[in-house]
């Protein structure tokens, strides 16, 4: 009984809430089932299911707050959890951005929660281990994977009368292919709130393809190259970017968004016409929380149209102190694509490299957003519109601002770790050096 | 009469390098100098008399150079009546084979030990912008394919007190071969150097 309803969620925190001496005081409940399952050279290492219920208790006497886990919900041990969260805020130092609390919102319905992922259980977990070690032992290629499905809830209620109550389901997973000489690699990710949309089949396929393909890659030459991204290594460098869009950091001259000498880039045209960056918490393909870590409600926004700068993200502390009105922090974002698949990209190339995904990126300048990583899992040569030669991997400098300004062309859209990301193939793309991993 | 910006064609190897190169320099000198410039780059073959027309040649490659007897005349012709050309080594390597033929051009050309490396106190580090530690680096030796070396010296054939062939391995060409309008996202614009090799080569 991991998952509580709305009700019994809200009994509960009414119940924490009038325990509490505190000037302010708030409730989050939360817990689900987690169950995964792990493979590697063709066979499971290990599988399990935790089943976890807390609850935290925050106190605040003027600016001065406290907090306190537990995750027993019997009487004694809820006050025992107020209790405790009091003595610490009494003792804590004045927080001086403190916001105080929300009182009552409302909240978008968003169709987190799918009952299919609800009941997964073991069997289907192996089975979907068993679709994609058999067809890759049965290859001659070696698979690791991993699955890992939610199924749980998060309740939020404050002294102020604020209430939400959300249930909700995720399911990703994860397939890297070697082959058996250890020189080609493949590699494939899906998340989704559905486990019905996932095929570990048809997703390892691509990881078999990919990992055969790329056997014996050849070392070209770094350089600027047209590069068509697909969208996991679109989105690896896209969520830098998204994650960036933040007001106080631009206010404080701390990111790409900083004007020099003061003021930020909101309303400039800082990217190519065709990017448009959005986020919607209803989005039938990115489901996400209808409120945000401060308890703010989420609403569709517009972050970026036909490349102009419309939003920046506000927290209420931040927006109060610059006079605006807070935005909250969306948990999705959704950069608008095109209808190009990526053998139209790749038929459209004259010279240029398919990338599968990017990995251990690193920051090089915040202010630019200038980054550096490695390609890995399938980089391929393109020449006259074909997939010529697998190529050895190349370490990469470039920023995702200076990427939007190079586009070609966009490609369909993706779920990608919670966002929506199309495929993109854009000019110029700095590889500064080669590498000899896998 | 504006700047403008030659390339030189030559017969052996590849010349058709860094497209977006010149218009990139050409925006760096109208965004800080007040030199009236044409913003269509030439492209003069070396065996055609066009080249003496030019204030500034810039000539590079990945591959073999190897003059014709023309086109080798009006190099040297060019350079010795005061034309500036800059020269600069795609392969970043001094042991390619673009680096290899083409000092073998100079000295083929200019006599064995024409071509020499310039001090990093040169007046070509400070014609325009300082550049105290002589040539800026470039993303691509630092951490490169090249030789794994930062080339910390530029070279050049004086003639008359003057540079008339500026040599790089740096790979300049490649480092500033992007749009142009990209350039407000770096942290620091890496063509200031090309607007100094300009404006050197406009009042020398």
């Amino acid at each position: 009984m991991a998952i509580l309803t709305k009700e019994q969620a809200k009994q509960i925190i009414d119940k924490v809430l009038s325990y509490a001496k505190a000037d302010e005081t708030e409730v989050s409940i939360f817990g689900g089932r987690t169950g995964n399952i792990r493979y590697a050279r063709n066979s499971v290492s290990t599988s399990g299911e935790t089943n976890e219920i807390g609850l935290n208790v925050t106190s605040v006497f003027g600016k001065k707050s406290g907090s306190s886990s537990i995750n027993e919900l019997d009487d004694e041990s809820l006050q025992k959890a107020v209790a405790r969260a009091e003595e610490i805020a009494q003792l804590a130092p004045e927080n001086p951005e403190y916001m105080p609390m929300l009182g009552p919102q409302e909240y978008l319905e968003s169709k987190t929660f799918v009952s299919a992922t609800d009941q997964i259980d073991p069997e289907q977990r192996a089975q979907i281990a068993a679709d994609s070690i058999g067809p890759s032992s049965e290859a001659n290629l070696t698979a690791a994977g991993y699955l890992e499905d939610f199924s749980g809830f998060v309740a939020q209620g404050n002294s102020k009368g604020l209430f939400g109550y959300n249930k909700r389901t995720s399911v990703d997973f994860s397939i890297t292919v070697r082959t058996a000489d250890g020189t080609g690699s493949g590699y494939a990710i899906r998340d989704y709130n559905d486990i019905n949309l996932l095929n570990s089949k048809d997703v390892t396929n691509i990881a078999m393809q990919k990992a055969q393909a790329s056997q014996n890659a050849q070392a070209i030459e770094p350089g600027k190259y047209t590069v068509i991204l697909e969208p996991t290594a679109a989105g690896n460098l896209m969520g830098l970017l998204t994650g960036s869009l933040d007001a106080r950091g631009a206010d404080e001259g701390r990111s790409f968004l900083s004007k020099k000498g003061g003021g930020t880039r909101l309303g400039e045209k800082l990217f190519d016409e065709r990017v448009n960056i959005y986020s919607d918490p209803l989005n039938p393909q990115i489901p996400a929380s209808p409120w945000d870590n401060e308890g703010f409600p989420q609403k569709p926004m517009t972050w970026v149209e036909n490349g102009v700068v419309k939003n920046m993200f506000y927290s209420r502390y931040w927006a109060e102190k610059q006079g605006v009105q807070p935005t909250g922090r969306p948990s999705g974002m959704i950069i608008a694509g095109g209808d190009q698949s990526i053998a139209d990209m790749v038929k459209s190339t004259e010279r240029g490299i398919l990338v599968t995904r990017f990995w251990y990126i690193r920051a090089v300048d915040p202010q630019t957003l200038l980054y550096t990583g490695l390609t890995r899992d399938g980089t391929f040569y393109i020449e006259n519109g074909q997939i010529k030669f697998p190529v050895k991997n190349f370490r990469f400098n470039e920023s995702p601002i200076i990427m939007l300004n190079n586009i070609e062309a966009l490609g369909q859209q993706q779920r990608v770790g919670g966002d929506l990301i199309p495929a993109m193939k854009i000019r110029d793309f700095t590889f500064t050096s080669l590498s000899d991993a896998v | 009469m504006p700047f403008f910006f030659t390339r030189i064609k030559y017969n052996s190897g590849n010349w058709d390098t860094d497209q977006r190169m010149p218009i990139n320099l050409l925006n760096s000198l109208v965004e800080y100098t007040t030199i009236p410039v044409d913003e269509k780059e030439k492209v003069v073959e070396l065996s055609s008399k066009e080249i003496f027309k030019s204030p500034f040649c810039y000539i590079s490659g990945h591959k073999l150079v190897e003059f014709s007897s023309a086109e080798r005349q009006n190099f040297k012709t060019y350079v010795e009546n005061g034309g500036f050309v800059f020269a600069d080594d795609c392969n970043h390597d001094i042991d390619g084979l673009f680096a290899k033929s083409f000092e073998a051009e100079m000295a083929k050309t200019f006599g064995e030990n024409a071509l020499q490396k310039i001090p990093n106190t040169h007046p070509i580090y400070s014609s325009f912008f300082e550049f105290e530690d002589g040539p800026p680096a470039t993303s691509f030796e630092l951490n490169g394919w090249g030789d794994d070396l930062i080339h910390d010296y530029l070279k050049a054939i004086v003639i008359n007190g003057r540079i008339g062939v500026l040599y790089s391995n740096k790979d300049y060409g490649c480092e500033w071969d992007y749009d142009f309008r990209n350039k407000r996202f770096l942290k620091v614009d890496n063509t200031k150097f090309g607007v100094n090799i300009v404006v050197y080569a406009l009042t020398h």
